[in-house]
């Protein structure tokens, strides 16, 4: 609608409160962390610039290149392992298998609790006496293999990451909405010509939500992956041994410390490494394979 | 449609694949249901049945009284209380800011529209963990440490975007004629928000305030660190010190943890569309 001269001081009257929000809760703390992040400052003292020596600093600790490493690792475990799995899922539950809808509804329950209830249930599942886990090896006589889970260096990291890589239902949620709308004739063509389930799977379906749904789930879930905090600082608060830290942790502690530039740093490392995923992830997928000719039915009408 | 189609008798590699294929579905159910389950179940023992008993044994009596413990000794009900105050103002507040938003740069074509534009978009992307430094800061000088008041404005604040982006969605499918319309017949600009461009978003504005109360409620971070007095914990801050109160009392705490996670499950149950909306859309286009 154009914009009639009588309608512009209501329509900034009508913006300002959104804008100033953006203003003060995004556009400032960004610009905020990258400042405070080459200053040597406690919050209360006057800050004195630093230029770089935070981020050296950052990069001699072992516990942060840990924390780094362990987010690089997440992210890829996410991107890579659980996308794929929730693909399959939403392949199989987009062919409508009875009772579908209770199994979407069901495996999307852990994207509604909140990251700290299920932090605590899995910390009672690990638990070395009482946890459910050594609970079910030891009644199925393998209770040799039952230890502590959170508290051995061998098993702590993979034990935080591995218990979310199987809730798959948000990103099967996404990829589940782009498959209902690629035109059906492609599936009845192909099953005329006598092509399973399967193969129309791999040759019709994934090559039409490659570049949509599950880029934009691979891109999530390692944008999820480089943000974990909830999880370790309930499960092991990056014990033991720092082995199980995470950037957000790590930056959290430091703010604990009132050290407010080398948390900033972290924070400035955190949002380069995920625009670096993402521009990663992107390259990988537009630079390969041939552009998809196929058009999908939603497109054409 | 696989139910439509005539199958033939399943035989050989469609039979394993069948067979794989529920394997898969039963197993991802179980993944979730199981540990639900067990501790619902756990939370309903005594302690001496939960620490003796096999994990999969039932009570033989259901110990409600661990969640009248849970509610009354660590006092969980001022606790859930705290989460509905804060987190129903700030889906008040966001929504009502939101839609604001949303209309002028959905309905109008001004200069700097396609900026603030950018500006929304990028704002769902922006990882708020990274800020937590500033938000603690701005918090704090704005007078806001261990309020209400502090935790309903951040909320309220970093749910903007998404609010925005799911409300805008709605404004932009509702044709321009009808607006053109009103204007014709004198309706000014409040008078079109009010009784055209509102009722007709209604939809998107029940999306986006079901995902930002849904936020609010699971939101851990920013509460545990703009907050510290016990009287002002919300549920999720407060379930994280019974780990310390009833670091023994192993029942009571499972009890603790069904409470917070109970009234998700019903709200999800209820608002299972606006839910399932409002976490994919914004990811699918943002």
């Amino acid at each position: 609608m154009k914009l009639e001269r009588t309608d512009r001081a209501p329509l900034w009257a009508f913006l300002t409160p959104a804008l100033v929000l953006m203003l003060v809760f995004f556009v400032i703390p960004v610009l905020y962390v990258a400042v405070v992040s080459v200053l040597k400052w406690n919050g209360i003292s006057a800050p004195e610039f630093r230029a770089v020596r935070n981020y050296v600093l950052l990069f001699k600790d072992k516990a942060f290149v840990r924390s780094v490493l362990n987010n690089v690792i997440w992210a890829l475990v996410a991107g890579f392992i659980q996308v794929p799995l929730a693909m399959v899922m939403a392949i199989i539950l987009s062919r409508k298998p009875r009772g579908w809808k209770f199994f979407r509804t069901v495996y999307f329950f852990p994207q509604v609790i909140s990251g700290i209830a299920l932090a605590m249930l899995w910390r009672a599942i690990y638990n070395a006496e009482t946890g459910l886990l050594n609970g079910i090896l030891r009644s199925v006589g393998a209770g040799h293999l039952a230890k502590d889970w959170l508290g051995t260096i061998e098993t702590a990291f993979p034990a935080v990451l591995i218990y979310w890589i199987f809730y798959v239902g948000y990103y099967m949620v996404i990829m589940m909405a782009d498959i209902t709308t690629i035109d059906e004739s492609y599936y009845e063509a192909a099953t005329i010509d006598g092509a399973t389930d399967f193969q129309q799977a791999i040759h019709i379906t994934i090559p039409l939500i490659r570049r949509t749904s599950l880029l934009t789930c691979i891109t999530l879930a390692s944008v999820m992956g480089l943000r974990q905090f909830e999880q370790v600082y309930m499960l092991t608060n990056g014990q033991p041994a720092n082995t199980t830290s995470t950037i957000v942790l790590y930056m959290y502690k430091k703010l604990q410390d009132s050290n407010y530039g080398m948390a900033s740093a972290s924070a400035v490392i955190l949002i380069i490494v995920g625009v670096v995923f993402i521009v990663c992830i992107r390259a990988i997928f537009e630079g390969r394979g041939e552009t998809v000719k196929v058009r999908k039915g939603r497109a054409g009408r | 449609m696989s139910e439509t189609r005539v199958r033939p008798a399943l035989r050989g590699r469609e039979l394993i694949l069948a067979v794989l294929r529920w394997i898969l579905i039963v197993f991802f159910a179980l993944y979730t249901l199981f540990p639900l389950v067990w501790l619902f179940i756990s939370s309903l023992k005594t302690n001496f049945e939960f620490l003796a008993g096999s994990p999969f044994a039932l009570p033989a009596v259901p110990q409600w009284q661990n969640y009248i413990n849970a509610l009354t000794v660590a006092g969980l009900g001022r606790m859930l209380l705290n989460s509905v105050i804060v987190g129903l103002s700030a889906t008040v507040f966001n929504v009502v800011v939101a839609s604001m938003g949303a209309y002028c740069i959905s309905r109008f074509r001004f200069r700097g529209r396609e900026r603030i534009f950018t500006l929304f978009t990028a704002g769902i992307l922006v990882p708020l963990n990274a800020l937590m430094v500033p938000y603690f800061v701005i918090i704090n000088k704005l007078g806001l440490y261990n309020t209400y008041g502090g935790m309903i404005l951040l909320y309220c604040a970093i749910g903007i975007p998404m609010s925005t982006f799911l409300i805008r969605g709605l404004m932009d499918s509702i044709p321009m004629e009808l607006e053109e319309a009103a204007y014709i017949d004198g309706c000014g600009f409040f008078g079109r928000f009010f009784h055209i461009i509102l009722p007709l978003s209604r939809t998107g504005i029940v999306t986006a305030a079901t995902f930002e109360f849904l936020t609010c409620w699971n939101e851990f971070v920013f509460a545990n660190l703009i907050v510290s007095s016990e009287k002002l914990r919300t549920i999720q801050v407060g379930i994280r010190y019974f780990t310390n109160q009833f670091s023994t009392d192993y029942v009571s705490m499972y009890a603790a943890i069904m409470i917070s996670i109970i009234p998700s499950i019903i709200g999800y149950i209820l608002f299972q569309e606006q839910i399932i909306a409002g976490m994919t859309s914004g990811a699918v286009k943002g």
